[in-house]
């Protein structure tokens, strides 16, 4: 007689070959691979190299000078000091400069009227104009941002200048033009640099989207292959659910984890990008968030019916994900619905602790809200995955 | 006539295809309707408004207090009250608050005294918009504290208003923003983002109709049905398409500039002709991805990864002129660049055609690309000559 196997062996024979098949299937797509290879492997780098300056320097702009003061000419030549801005063209009257920035020479035009240095020494308001090229908000804040520190800085000068006249001494002329004085620190992205603030949302959300791409593609095949997705020995007439679903997911965790590490450690390494946390907390994160994205994704694919659909319905839902994690437009401001529906997503919690961590320095314990919001995703998409699963060997019969 | 009547019977066929199927149609109106509700909702406020800020008032004297009841009262947002330095640095590592203020103990006295105190502030510049919008408020907030000072200075003195001003600050800025009066982040990125959900759409939908038949296998009566010519079997092909994208990206011209009011400094009819141009240039560019690489899943896949990097490569974000050098020609190989300097000529500085023409061109120019693939399809389509599997 043959001796019965116990059921916890049982168990694990049956999702180690549920594991082993998707792997297999997984590495003789090459659909697949390219997704999760190429784009997860070869995507970050690319953004790095795209955007590896990280900000915009000297910024050509037009001055418009009516004024030719002492004043005025100081106040240029502060503007082409700037890191922001440089003073690509001293134009004679605004329609020359008007057509720099219509044949988009220049990004932004600063005007000196022509009473500016008359009213200045009378102890007037000058007021100087600027025009802003708003097709980039880069252009915009460049130009805002170096004209706001060349005021302010002669705006001293001329306070001081002024006080001087009046019979102040050194002293007395410092403690009024700078009653207060200021430090700025900024400290996690000083330069405001367009690399790390785009790459620190964007690199785990590729996570996330190849993952999602690539499991419904491999459904879709199994769906037009008039295959099962719940693959389950048929021995077990319905029944195993569970080592189904961990099996099948258990191979792209095993694949991903892999990805994980080097788009989360390896790539800002690579980058140059700033990495202030321990290696230990990054990976417990990417523990959090990749096992969120399995369940969620084993979830979502399963309503996928053919292969190549699933880039033609949800590529858009990428760049949505990635205005989700408010890395651009603050979560404050998101209408209440889209706040709801970006939970849903695990990318919204994970890329708000990876910013948190990896760039602001924050701890593991600080991110315990969005570590515990990724493991209720985790129980609740494991548990619908597990129903759509059953529903469909229940549908099968 | 045969010629017409052919292109005929192959769109006839191809409506047939897209009702049976649907996801063409699914793809296009249903994803650019999600997409047009989702951002036109999304940054509904224009800017964000009510930012929080933090401040830790170490002094807390009749003047700080003073000093954030001031703050409070502008519209540089509301004033979070934190005890400790320490407690204020783990909201902003956490994203809680994109700023904070810390006003230093002793602070009045210095004041008075004249010892000039410091300020000091932190911002997290890691979150764009929000900690771009934060480091203007509290740089406002710390020259109005300053700026406050100096008045009652003045005002000791005996100084009329005007002079006070004219002391106080000596130089105004005015400030014009040219094609977006207010400010708009919303205007600024929809304006762009919808046009390039509507590329990556145009791509994937066009590659998914002219891959399906090799997938299939029904290209053969498709050129059977086209009298053995790949000319009659491709128009006939992407007239039903061409006519619903352009009809999809005319709608959301006219949600954009129409119903939603985006500021449009030029002709409309400049940027529906942008439109229709970027709609043919996209089909090329699809035709092209599937005559190189005749297998379905596969030209899918590239698609997919081309049209998400034209978003970055259109430069509306991050300058194309600032990226690295050795990327910065590869911009011009995405359709949506093109659109994006049209829409900038048109909308913004209304060029008109002098302004656009060059990259009006440009687009035309795609569409020499399909033909350098045809012949490729044409034997896919017959022999299907391609690994299956």
């Amino acid at each position: 007689m043959k001796r019965k196997t116990s059921y916890p062996r049982l168990w694990c024979r049956d999702w180690y070959s549920v594991f082993t098949q998707e792997l297999k299937h997984i590495f003789s797509d090459s659909g697949v691979l390219i997704i999760f290879f190429l784009a997860g492997l070869a995507y970050p780098l690319l953004y790095g190299a795209i955007y590896s300056k990280g900000s915009v320097d000297d910024m050509p702009i037009a001055v418009v000078d009516n004024s030719c003061s002492r004043l005025s000419r100081e106040f240029t030549r502060g503007l082409d000091a700037t890191r922001e801005l440089r003073v690509s063209c001293l134009c004679a009257n605004m329609a020359e400069a008007e057509s720099l920035l219509k044949g988009r020479k220049v990004k932004g035009i600063v005007m000196i009227p022509s009473d500016f240095g008359d009213r200045i020494v009378s102890g007037e308001q000058g007021t100087i104009s600027t025009y802003a090229d708003m097709s980039s908000f880069l252009y915009y804040k460049n130009l805002t941002m170096g004209v706001n520190m060349v005021m302010l800085d002669e705006m001293h000068r001329i306070q001081a200048s002024r006080l001087a006249e009046a019979g102040y001494d050194e002293h007395r002329i410092s403690q009024f033009v700078q009653p207060v004085r200021y430090e700025e620190n900024l400290p996690y992205n000083r330069s405001f640099s367009y690399s790390t603030f785009f790459l620190s949302a964007v690199l785990l959300l590729v996570i996330q989207q190849t993952m999602f791409y690539g499991m419904s593609m491999l459904t879709g095949t199994m769906r037009e292959e008039n295959r099962s997705i719940a693959i389950m020995p048929k021995r077990l007439n319905g029944r195993g659910i569970s080592r189904t679903v961990s099996g099948r997911g258990a191979a792209y965790w095993l694949i991903y984890m892999a990805i994980g590490i080097y788009v989360a450690v390896l790539v800002p390494n690579l980058l140059g990008m700033p990495q202030n946390c321990r290696f230990g907390e990054i990976l417990v994160l990417l523990l959090f968030y990749i096992t969120a994205c399995v369940v969620f994704s084993l979830t979502f694919s399963s309503f996928i019916r053919h292969r190549e659909t699933v880039f033609v319905l949800f590529l858009f839902m990428s760049p949505i994900c990635l205005f989700l994690t408010g890395f651009s437009w603050p979560e404050s401001s998101f209408p209440e619905f889209w706040k709801l529906f970006s939970y849903m997503f695990p990318s919204t919690f994970a890329v708000r602790a990876f910013i948190n961590m990896n760039t602001a320095g924050a701890d593991l314990s600080m991110a315990g809200p969005q570590l515990a919001a990724l493991s209720v995703q985790t129980i609740v998409y494991y548990i619908t995955s597990c129903m759509l699963s059953k529903a469909e060997t229940l549908l099968e019969k | 006539m045969n010629f017409l009547y052919r292109i005929k019977a192959i769109v006839f066929r191809e409506l047939r295809l897209m009702r049976q199927s649907q996801i063409q149609l699914l793809a296009t109106v249903g994803v650019m309707a999600f997409c047009c509700i989702f951002f036109l909702t999304l940054f509904r406020d224009g800017f964000p408004k009510d930012l929080p800020t933090g401040i830790v008032d170490s002094d807390n004297s009749s003047l700080s207090r003073n000093i954030i009841r001031q703050i409070d009262a502008t519209e540089l947002g509301e004033t979070i009250g934190f005890d400790t330095y320490t407690q204020a640095r783990k909201a902003l590592q956490t994203g809680e608050i994109n700023a904070f203020l810390v006003i230093p103990e002793g602070f009045y006295e210095d004041v008075l005294s004249g010892r000039q105190p410091v300020l000091t502030f932190y911002v997290n510049s890691l979150y764009f918009v929000g900690g771009a919008l934060a480091y203007k408020n509290v740089l406002s907030m710390v020259n109005l504290s300053s700026g406050a000072v100096q008045r009652e200075m003045l005002r000791a003195k005996g100084m009329s208003e005007a002079q006070i001003t004219g002391t106080i600050q000596p130089i105004a800025i005015d400030a014009h923003q040219i094609g977006n009066t207010t400010t708009d982040y919303g205007i600024y990125l929809v304006n762009v983002l919808i046009p390039g959900m509507l590329e990556a759409i145009i791509i994937l939908v066009t590659v998914y109709a002219l891959g399906s038949e090799l997938k299939n296998g029904t290209g053969k009566h498709l050129l059977e049905k086209a009298g053995g010519s790949m000319t009659v079997a491709m128009t006939g092909k992407l007239i039903p398409y061409t006519v619903l994208f352009t009809v999809t990206g005319i709608t959301c011209d006219l949600i954009l500039y129409g119903w939603a009011g985006f500021p449009l400094a030029g002709s409309l009819w400049n940027i529906i002709l942008g439109t229709f141009l970027m709609v043919l240039a996209c089909e090329s560019v699809a035709f092209f991805i599937i005559g190189t690489l005749p297998i379905l899943r596969l030209a899918i896949s590239i698609s997919a990864l081309y049209s998400i990097l034209g978003f970055s490569m259109a430069g509306f974000t991050f300058p194309v002129e600032a990226m690295h050098p050795a990327v910065q020609g590869l911009a011009a190989i995405f359709p949506l660049r093109h659109y994006y300097m049209i829409y900038v000529q048109e909308a913004i500085f209304a060029g008109g055609f002098g302004g656009w023409h060059t990259h009006a061109v440009c687009l035309m120019l795609f569409m020499l690309l399909p033909p350098l693939v045809s012949d490729r399809l044409k034997k896919a389509y017959i022999f299907r000559n391609y690994p299956r599997k």
